[in-house]
Order: C-alpha cells, then structure tokens, then sequence
C-alpha cells in the first residue's frame, strides 16, 4: 500500500482488522481444550470438531441446508433461464416491467419475506416446511439468476444464433448448441453464487423451520443462545474451510471478482 | 406454435414462483395476517411512531443503522480508493481479503465477536490488561458490540461498490490536478469523492438497508437489552404470536428500505444529470 496516505492507509488498516481478526479468533477458540471461549485458548486439541460432527442436530442441519441449497439453486436456474431468455431474446413489450418483478425479491427485507410465506403458506393454509422453505429461497436465488446468466447473455452476440437458424438449425437445435455454451459461465457463477447464499441464510429461513427441518446457521444460532462453548468454533473453522474451497474454485474457473463483486480486474 | 406462445411458455415458470412464493404472500402481510384484518394493522403501524417502547426501537434500529453507513463508507472508501490506485501485486490479494467474507456466513462472522467481546473475551482482557480497566468490561449485548458487528458484516459490500466507482475514475485526472497546483487534499475532495459519489450513494444504501433489517448480529450481539426492529418482529411472530404487530413491524422496517432506496436512486439520478 502506498504510505505517501497515512490517514487512508490507517483507516484502511482498521478497516481490515474489524473484517478479518473476529475470523481469526474463531479458528483459534476451535483448537482449544478448554470448556470455555476463553482466549487465550487453554491448550491444543480436536475434541471440539469430534463433539461437533457427533452432535446429531448439527449433521442433520448440515443435511437439510444441503439439500436444500441444490434443489433451490437447480430450481431457481431452471425457472430463471428461460425467463433470462423470454426477457433478453423475446422482444417482449414491457421488457423492463418483467425485469423488474424477477428482481424484485431483493427489495423487500428477507425477514419480511420470511414473515409473509409463514404466515400465508404455513399458518393459514399449513403446508410442510420443508416445501415452503424451498419455495422461499428458490424466489430469493431467482433475481440472481436471472441477473446473472443476464449479464452473460446481454454481453453475447446476437447474429449468432441467427446465423444458425439461417442456415437451417431449429430452434432447440440452436439453443442446446449456440445460446447454452454462451450462457454457461453465467449459469456456472449463478449456481454458485445461488448456493452460497441459500446456504448461509438465516432471516428467511428462520421462521420457516421446524425441529426436523432446522437449517444449519439456525441451529448455530441456537446452540450459541443456550451454550457457551466452544463446538460452535469448530464447525465454523469447518464452514470457513469449505468457503475457502469455494472461493478457490470460483477464482479458477471464473474469476472470484467478478461473480462476487462484479467487478472485472 | 407461435413466437409469441413460446415467450409466454419460458416466462409462466418463473413467475408462477415469484407469484406464490413471494409477492402473494407478501399482500397477505397486509391484507390477511391470520386472525387479524387490514384495519386493526393500519392502526398498529399508527402507534409504533407514538408509542415510546416502539419509538426506542425504531430509534435504534434507525440510529445504529447511520452510524454503521457512516463507518462502513469511512473505512471502505480509502480501502477502495488504495486498492484501485494501487499497482502492488498486493493489491489483488487484498481485494480478495476484502470480498472473501461476502461469501462466508452472517452467523460465523457473528460469532467471532462474541470470542472477541465476551467475558473472557480477548478485547476485555487487553483492556484490563493495559490497565484501561480494572476488570474487563461489559462490552457484549450493547450498541457497541451491534455497531462492531454490521460494519464487520457490511464493510465488503461498501468497499465493492466504492471499488467499482473509484476504478472507473481516470488516474490521469489526478496527476493533471497535481500537476496543476491541487494538494493532495484537495485533489482527493475536489476530484475524486465527487467523481466517486455515486458509488459512495450505492454503498451507503446498501449498507443501510442491510444494518436496519439485519437479524443475525442484534439476536447475537445485542441480546434482549439492545432489541432492533428485526429481532422484535422475529419475538412478535413467534414468542408472543402478535400478528397485528408483527406485520406492522414488518411493515415499518419495508417502508424504511424503500423510502432510502427511492430516495438514493433519485440523488443518483439528479448526480449523473449535472
């Protein structure tokens, strides 16, 4: 960093420590062999991770958030494709009108969502939770795929898929061989980015669960409520490991920048 | 079959879900909350801006949210503006730092605060430690521990959108206005905040409206003493089973997001119109 800045660089630098060192002292509890979230640590250990992966409401939560993370990210890519391609290739009239209800969603607070699919879907007309908890968040991931695979598709070329349809291909013949490969790494960084986030919600989640339905993060927060040790440590050093692996592999394939910030370095 | 049919055919999915799976329900919020009617809510909504337990809570809720907003842009900015200035190979692996935790879950990044500011948390214990205090500090479950909190949680999206505002600024401007005479300073508040003020608009909304409708970092970090609009609509909805609360409460934290988000839109407009 440039030190010609001294304010900037010190704002930058607390900047930093608040971001990062909260993280860093997670993974240090995680090791400890003490009781408590004491720090320092008391000792070097992994009983924590054991406790954390024996504990029976954890694995199950994992198992739910999952599950549930596939089926409303597949769910939300195979409801927002096609409309990503009625809105971008449909010459539709009000273009901008369809567009902004996919996007919607991301202007009412996801609590509020919450509120409104339990109150209506759950209480009144007293559906499972698990399918309302899929319907949910497949609405919350649908303006990011349609958003997503958008961009990829605005910045394609048209005349391609006309040039195939001019020389005779069918319509489907031109999707699965022209429009699909244009589209995949739109689809790739909504997938994953649809993935992270139904994995790590809590606010929509949070009333929709039930004891056999309860979402990883949620039964975090639950356990944290009651219990002050240090399992929850170990299976957050568990979860950052993972979302290590995923930023990793979004790096590698196309650009951990761009899905996540939008921005092209 | 028609192009026109075909259109229809790829758009029906996708709206069928939002219909049911959100814009439905959300109507039903106010026109048909289980057991009470559009009424009775109204006049909820009504007495939250007059009541004084609901007055302190949205004051807080509102209060909290602008010092977070005024935080997240102080510290974002000069990390953006560094990060995009800067031609270190540093640089990269910085900016990564810095988008990295939008990735990792609200809860795990909560949770590092409660090691942080508990008891035997780390913070109190260096405070006792260089003789600040004599016994470590209350600092879980207040305003300071909410405040540490969001900016933690939306310190990333401010810097991404003062990122993307700062890297489009040409660097050529800031050498001719040195070149010209400008101090540094001046440089830096005549040139750049104003060429960067949109996304600095963009950050501070998003951060908002994320902090005022935040419920992870309140339930953990402020407990039942620091309640903000999130955790009493999540304790009307299932402790107390309130609904003509819970739906007002719901419907005050929605209108606060939409009147700051028209209201940003609207100075972002009129700031790419002069």
């Amino acid at each position: 960093m440039n030190t010609s800045k001294p304010v900037a660089a010190s704002l930058a630098v607390l900047g930093y420590i608040i971001m990062i060192v909260p993280i860093l002292f997670v993974v240090a509890t995680a090791f400890t062999s003490g009781s408590t979230l004491r720090f320092p640590p008391e000792g070097f250990s992994f009983q924590w991770f054991e406790a954390a992966l024996d504990y029976a409401p954890f694995t199950g939560a994992l198992f739910t958030s999952l599950q549930l993370a596939v089926c409303s990210t597949a769910l939300a890519l195979a409801v927002g494709v096609p409309a990503t391609l009625a809105i971008h290739r449909g010459s539709l009239p009000g273009k901008g009108l369809v567009e902004g209800l996919f996007l919607s969603p991301l202007i009412i607070p996801e609590l509020v969502v919450g509120l409104a699919l339990y109150q209506q879907l759950i209480i009144t007309f007293r559906i499972d939770n698990f399918p309302v908890l899929l319907l949910g968040h497949t609405a919350l991931l649908l303006p990011y795929a349609v958003r997503v695979t958008g961009a990829a598709l605005a910045g394609s070329d048209v005349s391609l898929e006309e040039a195939s349809r001019g020389l005779g291909a069918s319509p489907i013949r031109t999707f699965f061989s022209i429009t699909l490969p244009m589209l995949r790494p739109g689809i790739f960084s909504a997938a994953l980015l649809g993935f992270v986030t139904s994995f790590n919600n809590v606010p929509l989640s949070l009333l929709l669960q039930s004891r056999e339905s309860s979402t990883l993060p949620v039964t975090m927060l639950d356990y944290v409520q009651q219990n002050y040790d240090p399992m929850v440590a170990a299976i957050s050093t568990l979860i950052l490991a993972a979302t290590v692996v995923v930023a990793v592999v979004a790096e590698r394939t196309v650009g951990f920048a761009k899905i996540f910030g939008g921005i092209n370095r | 079959m028609t192009r026109r049919g075909t259109v229809a055919l790829l758009l029906i999915p996708g709206l069928a879900f939002l219909l049911i799976g959100f814009l439905v329900p959300a109507l039903g919020i106010l026109f048909a909350a289980p057991g009470a009617n559009t009424m009775d809510i109204f006049a909820r909504v009504g007495t939250m801006f007059t009541d004084p337990y609901d007055l302190r809570i949205i004051g807080r809720t509102i209060g909290l949210g602008l010092i977070v907003t005024v935080l997240c842009v102080v510290l974002g900015f000069p990390i953006a503006y560094l990060l995009a200035r800067s031609t270190s190979r540093w640089a990269g692996i910085l900016l990564a730092l810095a988008i990295f935790p939008l990735l990792l879950s609200n809860v795990v990044r909560t949770f590092g605060w409660l090691v942080v500011l508990g008891s035997n948390g780390a913070l109190g214990q260096l405070l006792t430690w260089l003789g600040i205090t004599d016994s470590p500090p209350q600092l879980l479950y207040t305003p300071f521990a909410i405040v540490m909190g969001l900016t933690q949680l939306f310190l990333p999206l401010a810097i991404v959108s003062c990122y993307s505002a700062v890297s489009q600024i040409d660097a050529g401007l800031d050498d001719a206005a040195r070149g010209l005479g400008a101090s540094k300073l001046r440089t830096f508040w005549d040139l750049v905040v104003p060429l960067a003020a949109p996304g600095i608009v963009v950050a501070a909304t998003l951060v908002f409206a994320g902090s005022v409708t935040a419920y992870t970092t309140p339930y953990l970090l402020g407990g039942s003493r620091q309640r903000m609009l999130a955790t009493e609509l999540f304790s009307y909805s299932s402790v107390t089973v309130d609904w003509v609360s819970a739906s007002a409460t719901a419907i005050v934290m929605t209108l606060l997001v939409v009147a700051v988000s028209v209201t940003a839109a609207r100075i972002g407009r009129k700031g790419s119109v002069s």
